[in-house]
């Protein structure tokens, strides 16, 4: 580490040695860049018309582009094309990324320019890279973003004359007008996939690029070579989403760390551990990772933090071995990381610009540095700066030391803090548990029924053959399967109607989702009348035992895709799935349990239909004079632009599970 | 039956519903998935043999093309062919589902043929039994829309592969020896062993059914029944057919083998030939995944005990032969099922094609195998295995979350899954026998 702390003093000297004013602005801070932009800024602040405003991001990416040429980098300024998100039904889970050529490529209004820079490893290969990404918005640059430009200036001109680098350097100033993500990915999609110049596509956004720069008068940096260079520097074993943040205040200087990709994909468990050690041990940051807020709060979560303490020193005093240490803060504060943390893995939507980089297999995480002091004071700024400058530098220079690839399971977790996590081994033992029930209450029903059907068959000795149906003995699951084949075929419909509905124009959320439920009833009414004839002659028994089938293959297969919505889906749908029997059916209990049992059943009817709950979730949490029709498609509308598989599990798998559960409860 | 009246109508939609899929084929991407293509039935593979025959090299150069070279000369020109910027399998994908299309007739024609002799087999036996065990289900319907709308069936027709046509050839046999048709049955016979070799040891099969005519009861109940010398008149093993069987089977071999050498004139010739198509089957040279289990095997066996584990892979299916022909002589055509099964099963590139197949020749067998125990396992153990497959070589392959244990987890799955249904299927039919035995018995 001495070595380290040698480079640091390096990078001190590197900060003090500018810390002077430039320019007649008195623009007091360690940066060319940074002070740079922000005269750049000022400057083009009055005139907002619009050619001039487009020009300026332009300044704005040949300037960062400038800088990085002057400390030695390779430099290529990548374009891209804002396309809005849309529903694809068929591109879930598809790892190649869409190379769809966009139909109006006439429409060239939408484009970004990120400038990148590549430093060449004295010791490497040109293999393998490391990337730090800085995300601006290059139409409206804030001054937390030109500082975290500046300082991302400042790591990589110190890493350009560092001798011990074996990975290449990438730097990527990410033009996030139209969302950080969108620009990191595009440029993702761009390294990983690339076109050549007989694509059509890349045609399209050339011509829309030297259309749009015959506006500009001054072009002198983005000539036609610029613009097919590409150049790439290996595979990227780590990235780095580097922000400076100013938001609420705190004591000390602080790190938020943000790692959840998507669909509950989360980068090497190293990478945060990295980060967390050099944060606190070596730089005395304050490390944050997600929270909710409301639970920490939580006068229950407190009390059963309490009882535990007490119940744990009460083991502890029982036998001194037993370190068992339960703190009721720290638990609290680890149920509400973990809450958080299950949360976002559930959405399946990234935390950040990070979660594009997982989608080609990449570790990356986004660190949010958020200062103690006010952006504009200076002391306080400086320090800031060189701890943040240090902390990446620290890791930047362990991911460069790191050789191989690790384990799985290093992938598989949750944070309970910055610090601590919960393995997939843990947590797949208990939602083993939570869904053992289903496969054994499926052939405990399915074997019972045959039983009582291989009874009959002996005891009337002449089976009457009125029906098929009950002819072939081992084969009576096929009359349920067909309904339960129709419901999930009924379900991808209704799992498709955004598609259509999207497509109207002029609707809002509550007449967009008036219409997709209108079309789904719909559809289901034409399924069971068309299909009459065909579902009939079977027994609830069977039925549910088939419906128990099929949702346990589901949530087993969504745990293995994503396990927190598997996690959370299997809270309400094993419950409903084993206790739902039918309401007109007697059964031979006391009148309590039988009436408990039915309140239970049509509360869990209502509780777990989507809409519903999610109903119930924002009544509990915002209140319920805030509920809205058009909330569920507002919903769902997010979690299809992000492709994330929650919207499949709930409407190939949870939805289904529902319709049937109401369907046997109905039934006569 | 609802079945018959409604055979045609979803006949015509499933071809329709291949047909509305066809355009989409590219986007769904499934011609590079492990479970359709096999490095022998891909069809990427076999368009780069034909572009290395096309600039005068032999098509088997390196090691893309596995396949036989008779396909290159009929899909070849079809996969660079392309209508109007439309995908380029297009034609290749518009050829398999007419082939699907031939194949569905066909096993409807083996089911019907079957249907027929049972009837007449059980008039035999005792007229006034048909009406309850004869009262099930079209069987031959069954089977044929089984194939059409098997989801198996379909991404095979859609994910460019030729296992469609190794399907028809293996089909195509069968009906030839259940209607008599000898030169169609070694056709057929001669076309899927040349295709994919394993069909090889259907000669047994094919033999029985030209010796003693589509499948019926044992031969022991017919002497109880008939007792004075009766008989005899349904199980004599005739020797014709066998014979014109075997000139035939020769005939065309030497006709396949001479358009081979013809089409690979000017390169390596036959031998390079047969040690590129059937010598790749033997030696599991390709090693990349598949819902098989011998990859694995192989990727983490010793070099130099590879040779002795081949020997004992391939044995395994050639143990099994002669058993299950002395046990299920009677029934020619459920034994190929049984044999079409184990080969899936043990295979070395096995693919969703081959459970196509036998998953529809099991429904022939519909009205002998009602009382199939586990049934709905099996069921869903094929539906949890195919959604599990994918989402595991993902977890694997693209996530890096996964490793290859997970994915052969779910190849072993479905190798038990295979098991079990050769199991209890051939249990249940033999019980089915010895039932019969016990009615007429009865009586």
């Amino acid at each position: 580490m001495s070595k380290l702390q040698k480079v640091s003093s390096i990078y001190e000297f590197l900060l003090v040695s500018i810390l002077k004013p430039k320019d007649q602005y008195h623009l007091l801070y360690p940066n060319h860049l940074w002070s740079a932009l922000w005269i750049l800024l000022h400057s083009f602040m009055p005139s907002k018309t619009s050619g001039v405003k487009f020009s300026l991001h332009r300044e704005i990416a040949r300037l960062i582009g400038k800088h990085m040429e002057d400390v030695g980098a390779e430099v290529y300024y990548h374009k891209f094309k804002y396309r809005n998100l849309q529903f694809h039904p068929l591109c879930f889970f598809s790892s190649i990324p869409r190379t769809a050529v966009p139909q109006n490529s006439s429409a060239c209004t939408l484009n970004g320019v990120s400038p990148v820079g590549i430093i060449r490893a004295p010791r490497g290969d040109g293999k393998e890279s490391i990337v730090l990404v800085t995300p601006y918005n290059s139409e409206n640059i804030k001054l937390n973003e030109a500082l975290s430009l500046g300082l991302a200036y400042s790591v990589f001109s110190l890493l350009s004359r560092v001798v011990w680098l074996a990975k290449d350097i990438v730097w990527l100033a990410a033009d996030s007008r139209y969302g950080e993500y969108t620009s990191v990915a595009s440029w993702l999609k761009d390294y990983h996939n690339p076109t050549f110049s007989s694509d059509s596509g890349k045609i399209g956004i050339e011509m829309c690029f030297e259309k749009t720069e015959n506006h500009v008068e001054e072009q002198s940096s983005f000539d036609g070579a610029a613009y097919d260079d590409f150049k790439r520097a290996g595979t990227m074993s780590a990235a780095l989403v580097v922000k400076v943040m100013d938001k609420e205040r705190s004591e000390r200087d602080r790190v938020d760390i943000y790692a959840e990709a998507s669909n509950g994909q989360m980068p090497n468990l190293d990478l945060i551990n990295i980060v967390h050690y050099l944060a606190v041990h070596r730089q005395g940051l304050h490390v944050r990772v997600g929270t909710f807020g409301f639970l920490l709060n939580s006068a229950l979560l407190k009390h059963v933090g309490k009882t535990l303490q007490r119940l744990t020193r009460l083991a502890e005093s029982l036998n001194l071995g037993w370190k068992l240490g339960v703190n009721s803060a720290d638990f609290v504060e680890g149920t509400a990381t973990l809450a958080s943390s299950m949360y976002y893995q559930a959405l399946g939507v990234p935390t950040g610009p990070h979660g594009a980089f997982r989608d080609f297999q990449i570790d990356a995480i986004t660190m949010e540095l958020s200062p103690r002091t006010s952006l504009t004071n200076d002391n306080g700024i400086s320090s800031f700066l060189l701890r943040s400058g240090r902390l990446i530098e620290g890791v930047i220079r362990s991911v460069n030391n790191l050789l191989e690839k690790f384990h799985q399971s290093f992938f598989l977790y949750f944070l309970t803090a910055p610090n601590k996590f919960v393995s997939v081994g843990v947590y797949m033992i208990a939602f083993a548990l939570l869904v053992a029930p289903l496969p054994i209450v499926a052939a405990a029903l399915f074997s019972s029924t045959a039983n009582a059907r291989s009874l009959t068959t002996i005891s009337n000795n002449k089976p009457t053959n009125s029906k098929p149906v009950t002819r072939s003995g081992s084969w009576n699951w096929l009359h349920s399967a067909k309904l339960v084949f129709l419901v999930h075929l009924w379900a991808l419909i209704v799992s498709l109607l955004p598609y259509f509905v999207s497509q109207i124009p002029h609707t809002n959320s509550t007449t967009s989702m008036l219409s997709w439920s209108l079309s789904s009833l719909l559809i289901l009414y034409l399924l069971t009348r068309l299909t009459k004839s065909y579902v009939e002659g079977y027994q609830w028994e069977v039925l549910k035992s088939v419906m128990i089938a099929a949702a346990s293959i589901g949530l087993s297969l969504m745990s293995i895709i994503n396990f927190s919505t598997a996690q959370v889906g299997s809270i309400l749908l094993v419950p409903m799935c084993l206790m739902v029997r039918p309401l007109k059916q007697p059964i031979q209990v006391p009148i309590f349990p039988a009436a408990l049992l039915k309140i239970l059943n049509i509360l869990l009817a209502v509780v777990a239909f989507p809409p519903a709950s999610l109903a119930i979730l924002k009544g509990c949490l915002r209140g319920f004079e805030s509920i809205n029709i058009g909330d569920f498609w507002e919903w769902s509308e997010f979690l299809w632009v992000w492709n994330s598989a929650t919207y499949l599990f709930v409407a190939l798998v949870h939805l289904p599970c529902w319709y049937l559960c109401v369907h046997i409860l109905l039934h006569n | 039956m609802a079945g018959t009246r409604w055979y045609w109508p979803l006949v015509w939609a499933a071809l329709a519903f291949r047909l509305l899929l066809v355009p989409f084929a590219d986007n769904l991407n499934l011609g590079s998935r492990p479970e359709v293509a096999t490095p022998l039935t891909s069809l990427r593979r076999l368009a780069e043999g034909y572009w290395l025959k096309q600039s005068s090299l032999s098509p088997y150069t390196g090691s893309m093309y596995h396949g036989s070279p008779l396909l290159l000369i009929i899909l070849g020109p079809l996969t660079v062919k392309r209508i109007e910027s439309q995908p380029a399998h297009l034609c290749c994908s518009l050829i398999f589902v007419l082939v699907d299309f031939f194949t569905a007739m066909l096993i409807r024609a083996i089911g019907e043929k079957l249907m027929l002799t049972n009837c007449n087999n059980l008039k035999l036996l005792k007229p006034s039994k048909l009406v309850e065990s004869f009262g099930g289900v079209d069987a031959a319907d069954i089977a044929s829309l089984i194939y059409l709308w098997n989801p198996f069936t379909v991404v095979t027709c859609l994910g460019s592969c030729t296992s469609p046509i190794d399907n028809l050839m293996v089909v195509l046999a069968i009906y030839g020896a259940c209607s008599r048709i000898v030169p169609l049955a070694a056709f057929g016979w001669v076309m899927a062993t040349h295709f994919s070799l394993y069909p090889g040891i259907l000669v047994i099969p094919v033999l029985l059914l030209l010796g003693y005519g589509p499948d019926a009861p044992p031969p022991k109940l017919f002497p109880q029944k008939h007792s004075n010398g009766d008989g005899s008149l349904v199980h004599v093993f005739s020797w014709g057919p066998i014979l014109q069987f075997a000139l035939w089977v020769v005939i065309w071999s030497c006709y396949v083998l001479l358009l081979s050498s013809i089409s690979l004139k000017g390169f390596d010739g036959l031998y390079d030939m047969l040690k590129k198509t059937l010598g790749f089957i033997l030696t599991v040279e390709d090693l990349s995944p598949n819902i098989g289990v011998l990859w694995y095997f192989f990727a983490e066996v010793f070099e130099f005990f590879r040779g002795f584990f081949l020997i004992v892979f391939h044995v395994n299916i050639l143990f099994m032969v002669c058993p299950l022909a002395i046990r299920l002589m009677h029934r020619p055509c459920f034994l190929a099922f049984v044999y079409i099964t184990i080969s899936a099963t043990l295979k070395s590139y096995p693919s969703v094609g081959d459970a196509a197949l036998y998953l529809s020749l099991l429904g022939l067998f519909a009205n002998e195998l009602a009382e199939m125990k586990f049934s709905f396992f099996l069921f869903c153990g094929y539906i949890g295995v195919s959604l599990l497959s994918p989402v595991m070589h993902n977890l694997w392959i693209w996530r890096g979350t996964g490793n290859a244990n997970f994915y052969f987890a779910t190849g072993l799955a479905y190798a038990c899954l295979q098991t079990v249904l050769v199991v209890e299927s051939v249990s249940t039919m033999l019980n089915h026998d010895r039932k019969l035995k016990k009615e007429l018995k009865k009586t």
